[in-house]
């Protein structure tokens, strides 16, 4: 039933906005509240209350059964149904996306966008497509979410995105077009060729065209080199919310198809084209952190450090262990809480200076010491710094690949140098040294507003530092993720 | 046995960091100093408490695993964060912890007035949890959780004055330098899990032990490790970073590029002895690198200006020694060079900064001269420390450097004798050094420089900012919570030698032996004729400097082809440029502006320029954009449609 709920809730509120004629800030008191109340519901999702009368114990997420889940027979003769629920790490993505989600909308509030009904409406549409993506339990409810999850990002960016919002907007919809017809494609023939979309129920296919059209999708939704033409326009001509969004959570839908959709219902294709999997994700991973190294702006930083991150990501989910699997699904979420807090601290620097250009910034932590500890904070998570939950999600995911070729596991280690690189560079070019010719003297630290954006993303990722086989103990039934999701297609 | 004061001593200077960030403004930066001092010394006395608890206990029960919980977890893999208590990491806490809070303590005066106070005070409480955490970690992955923790508190101390653009290069240059050898060491541990599955101590160490893994994966797994504890202590090859380190504040030089992490390489070899006793080869190359370190650093020594560049080759050189100690299996000497060697150069570089201090940041040597008589107290520690570096008894430095050379002796063949003579050479080196530096800042006539802050003395008007932009006065010597420190570690220095004296007691070496046994023991006869060699070698090192010093010459003329080598630190700067920073840069560049721009963006930019023309260029773009939508909706929709009907 919470999965249901947690879909609904925001849709409903996304209803409730675009119908009622409310006044500016009524409708950012709906947006807000919705959004806090997905956070409440996925919290207590978290913990049982039902085992004991005070209490709390947590949910089993190593037990095989699905949790909060509903089934409704949809298009019956089709084998085609309303099936939604979690797994442990579908749990998880979708714990990123409310939390993700509800900052953004704060941020949308702080900031005060223009025509605010169309605006919440489609932020949280998006989060409850979203949510509807990482629930699904059904291959073409799947589809729909994930072309649903589109809609609201092409007008996104398109209305109120930044001077080259056009270009970045037709790029965005070229590639995800393209995607989502190969994979509309592979959705039909691999369910009309099984007699069912049930995830869980459809057994394996061999068809690598099927497998193929799944792949590119994701491949341009995560995305891994050389798909990922839309990206840099994409994640700096958005709003910075909305890039928050769509690097941390939308980039997200790509993991959860290929763990899900891609890893248990082809297993002979993934044995074949793994060699090739693996160069393009390696290679997403070096080539991202080399551009990353020379962006001229910080958000061109953050946006192509996340495809890096999409390369390592994918790299565990095609390693098929346990080190791998575990490890991917928790740089997922540390992944897409780090880019989210590094997005809208950019906006918030770009809102001081009024341009992210690096070169033009400089010397802001010479008297905002909030802003400095969050940029370092966050920067220092980014790189990757061991000890931090994304160091434990690279050194999972690294020594997973491991096991196809110590070189997939050597690029990585370069890549962490080259992390290390880029995320000083952004870090000094912000706080240090001299103060930037754009940085207003006078320009203030962080308010209490915007650190109560950013502050719970970050200390969730603290708290994941310290913690995080709370993720990667918790992602899968059973105690070998790698035969769980075999076993799915089995 | 209770593991209790192990977790106190790792928790408490966290704590420490957390009440220091979580009051932000509302303490005084003297309370965050407190704050930061407090809790490093509640973790020296857990660590006591611990050291009294382990020697309660029989020998071979002096070893002790507690597990918090488990930290990391992927299918069957797991790791706890968990500490593990014997004789080797109880050592360690006690060095971490005792000369950490000295030096804590020591900055309340140093720092006085420095902006910031409190984010110096908050990073050094999280230096000396994860150097705690490096040294107490009781798994691999643990280990390289501290590994990189100390890395980044050494970037933030480096970069602390983070308007000067030096002070940011240079911690910049350490960090992605140590992260060089974090991914070896990562490698290593990645290889580790894939023979043996697990990074737990004993698991490993006893698959090493028995011949479990083939000697290409153990020799892959030490390389790996090996260029960790390169990288951390700055030997050879992975040398560079260390001088720029200077950059960071003096007390910062002296806990972290001093006393404590630039040593880990060493308590990671003895660690993880059992891997490198599987791989003799490298094992022989840690010493083999260690040797040519303590005669390079050495001999860059002598030709560097800035006084605290020449403690910090010095430093170099001296963990080369270690790194010569424990490549030939002498873990406890190594180690117990390593504690004196915390003593003595943590009170040099204290020392270094009360003339730093009175100088207000003046750090060129050929601008002071004769503070002997402005600094007295300062002079005498500084000779004590100088004396114990060169290694002239009864000082701590002499009991524990030829104890290291003595195994090289005592371990023979062409290594044994390779190593042993360039220890000997580099006696000979450090004599010249050190006393090239001693008599030129305390010896001859005041200088200018000098004369100027004597007379300025007690009288605030020649205050002056130093480079990193502290007010600092001549004080005379400072205040007494500066000198409290420097004096209790001159003490340290004077006695600290005599936790082992070779033919009487071996305390030290038997206490390490609990947990690395030694490959070597040299002969009572062996330690003496070392002994002398040493002693004799290292004095007149020390006469020649004098000689030069009192003719007014420099020991490498300026003229010289080798000056010009030295002064280049033998071109590994210059070389590291041209083979990686350069190419590296230029490589980035290439793929932007030959790749990414003109190719994958620039196709793209072609097929959304005739899309938006197909779609109707006299329209907006954006009604070109939904019409494009609206095309694939309906196409969409007519597949689904069709499909259906076609099944139905």
């Amino acid at each position: 039933m919470l999965a249901t709920l947690l879909i609904v809730v925001p849709l409903a509120a996304a209803l409730v906005i675009w119908v009622l004629p409310l006044p500016r800030e009524t409708t950012a008191g709906i947006a807000v509240l919705a959004a806090l109340a997905e956070v409440g519901l996925w919290v207590g999702g978290v913990f049982d209350f039902s085992l004991s009368p005070l209490g709390i114990e947590w949910v089993d997420f190593g037990s095989d059964q699905q949790l909060f889940g509903t089934s409704r027979a949809w298009f019956e003769e089709l084998g085609v149904s309303y099936a939604v629920g979690f797994y442990g790490f579908q749990f998880w993505l979708t714990g990123l996306t409310v939390v993700v989600g509800a900052c953004a909308i704060g941020y949308a509030m702080w900031v005060g966008r223009d025509r605010p009904r169309a605006y919440y409406g489609l932020v949280l549409f998006l989060v409850g497509s979203l949510v509807g993506v990482f629930a699904s339990q059904d291959l073409l409810l799947f589809y729909v979410f994930f072309e649903a999850m589109l809609i609201p990002l092409y007008v996104l960016i398109g209305v109120w995105g930044g001077p080259q919002r056009v270009k970045a907007t037709v790029t965005f919809v070229i590639y995800t077009m393209a995607g989502s017809l190969l994979m509309l494609a592979s959705v039909v023939a691999f369910g009309i060729g099984q007699g069912t979309f049930s995830l869980a129920t459809s057994g394996t296919s061999s068809n690598d065209w099927i497998f193929l059209g799944f792949v590119a999708a994701f491949a341009v939704k995560a995305p891994l080199f050389p798909f990922h033409g839309w990206l840099r326009d994409a994640y700096t001509q958005a709003p910075p919310e909305v890039s928050a969004l769509l690097s941390g959570v939308v980039s997200k839908a790509a993991v959860f198809g290929l763990i899900w959709v891609v890893l248990p219902h082809f297993p002979g294709p993934v044995e074949d084209f793994r060699g090739l999997l693996l160069v393009l994700a390696a290679a997403t991973l070096v080539y991202g952190s080399l551009l990353a190294f020379r962006q001229p702006d910080i958000r061109g930083v953050v946006a192509y450090s996340s495809m890096a991150q999409m390369g390592l990501i994918t790299l565990g989910i095609f390693a098929t262990n346990d080190l791998g699997l575990d490890g991917a699904v928790l740089q997922s979420v540390n992944h897409g809480l780090v880019s989210a807090a590094m997005f809208l601290l950019a906006g918030m620097v770009e809102e001081r200076c009024g341009t992210g250009q690096l070169s033009a910034l400089g010397g802001m932590a010479k008297g905002r010491p909030l802003l400095a500890t969050l940029v370092l904070t966050t920067g220092m998570i980014v790189l990757a710094v061991p000890g931090s939950a994304t160091f434990t999600g690279e050194f999972s995911i690294l020594a997973g690949v491991f096991d196809h070729g110590w070189g997939y596991a050597a690029v990585g280690a370069a890549g962490i140098v080259i992390a290390a690189m880029y995320g000083l560079r952004l870090i000094s070019a912000l706080l240090h040294e001299g103060r930037g010719s754009s940085v207003p003297e006078d320009s203030p630290d962080l308010r209490a507003g915007e650190l109560g954006l950013v502050v719970p993303l970050v200390a969730i990722l603290l708290v994941l530092s310290a913690w995080p086989a709370a993720v990667s103990g918790n992602s899968f039934p059973g105690d070998a993720p790698a035969e769980t999701i075999a076993g799915v297609g089995g | 046995m209770s593991v209790a004061g192990a977790w106190v001593c790792l928790l408490a200077p966290l704590a420490g960091l957390l009440a220091i960030t979580g009051a932000g403004t509302r303490i005084t930066r003297r309370q965050a100093g407190w704050i930061a001092t407090v809790s490093v010394f509640v973790a020296f006395a857990g660590a006591v408490y611990t050291l009294i608890e382990l020697i309660a206990q029989d020998a071979s029960e002096r070893e002790r695993l507690s597990t918090a919980y488990t930290w990391f977890e992927a299918g069957r893999f797991e790791a706890g964060l968990q500490i593990l208590v014997d004789p080797l990491a109880v050592t360690m806490m006690l060095v971490v912890t005792g000369v950490g809070g000295l030096i804590v303590w020591y900055s309340m005066g140093y720092m006085a007035g420095a902006d910031e106070e409190r984010r110096f005070f908050a990073y050094m409480a999280l230096f000396v949890f994860s150097m705690l955490l490096l040294v107490q970690a009781g798994n691999l992955l643990l280990l390289l959780v501290g590994w990189g923790l100390v890395g980044l508190a050494s970037y933030l101390l480096i970069g602390f004055d983070h308007h000067r653009p030096a002070a940011i290069a240079a911690a910049k240059k350490a960090f992605v330098m140590n992260a060089v050898g974090d991914a070896t060491m990562a490698l290593g541990l990645f290889l580790v899990i894939a023979k043996v599955g697990t990074l737990d101590f004993g698991p490993v160490f006893r698959a090493a032990e028995e011949g479990a893994l083939s000697d290409t994966v153990v020799t892959l797994v030490a390389l790996g490790l090996l260029g960790g504890a390169v990288a951390k202590s700055a030997q050879i090859p992975l040398q560079t970073w260390l001088p720029d380190a200077m950059e960071g504040p003096t007390p910062v030089s002296a806990l972290i590029h001093a006393a404590t992490m630039v040593t880990a390489g060493v308590y990671l070899i003895c660690r993880t002895a059992p891997v490198f006793e599987a791989a003799p080869d490298v094992q022989h190359l840690a010493a083999g690198l260690g040797a040519v370190t303590l005669l390079a650093a050495g001999a860059i020594a002598l030709v560097q200006w800035d006084i605290k560049r020449v403690i910090a080759y010095s430093t170099m050189s001296q963990i080369g020694y270690m790194f010569l100690g424990a490549g030939v299996g002498a873990y406890g000497f190594a180690m117990f060079h390593l504690v004196t060697h915390a003593f003595f150069k943590a009170l040099l570089f204290l020392a270094a900064g009360v003339v730093i201090h009175h100088l207000a940041g003046e750090q060129d040597i050929r601008r002071m001269g004769g503070l002997r008589h402005y600094l007295p107290f300062t002079w005498l520690v500084f000779l004590v420390g100088s004396l114990a570096l060169v290694g002239i008894p009864p000082l701590a430095g002499f009991w524990s450097k030829d104890a290291v050379l003595a195994s090289a002796l005592a371990t023979g063949g062409v290594l044994g004798w390779s190593l042993y003579l360039a220890g000997l050479a580099g006696t000979f080196l450090t004599g010249l050094y050190t006393f090239r530096l001693f008599f030129r800042v305390f010896d001859g006539e005041p200088s200018p420089l000098v004369l100027e802050h004597a007379a300025g003395h007690g009288d605030h008007a020649h205050g002056a900012e130093d480079a990193a932009g502290h007010e600092l006065h001549g004080h005379g010597e400072g205040p007494l919570s500066m000198l409290i420190p420097v004096g209790a570690l001159a003490a340290l220095t004077l006695i600290g030698g005599l936790l082992n004296v070779p033919g009487l007691w071996d305390t030290f070496e038997h206490w390490i032996a609990e947990t690395s046994e030694p490959l070597v023991e040299a002969t009572v006869g062996q330690d003496y004729l070392t002994s002398l060699l040493a002693v004799l070698l290292g004095a007149a090192g020390l006469l020649l400097a004098r000689r030069a010093f009192l003719a007014g010459k420099d020991l490498v003329p300026g003229t010289s082809p080798l000056h010009d080598a030295l002064a280049r630190k033998l071109y590994f700067d210059d070389l590291y440029d041209a083979l990686f920073s350069r190419p590296a840069q230029a490589l980035a560049v290439r793929l932007r502006d030959r790749v990414e721009t003109p190719v994958v963006q620039g196709s793209l930019e072609e097929i959304g320029t005739r899309t938006q023309e197909a779609a109707g260029e006299v329209a907006r773009a954006q009604t070109g954009l939904l019409r494009t939508y609206a095309v694939a909706i309906t196409g969409s929709v007519v597949v689904l449609a069709v499909v259906f009907i076609v099944v139905r």
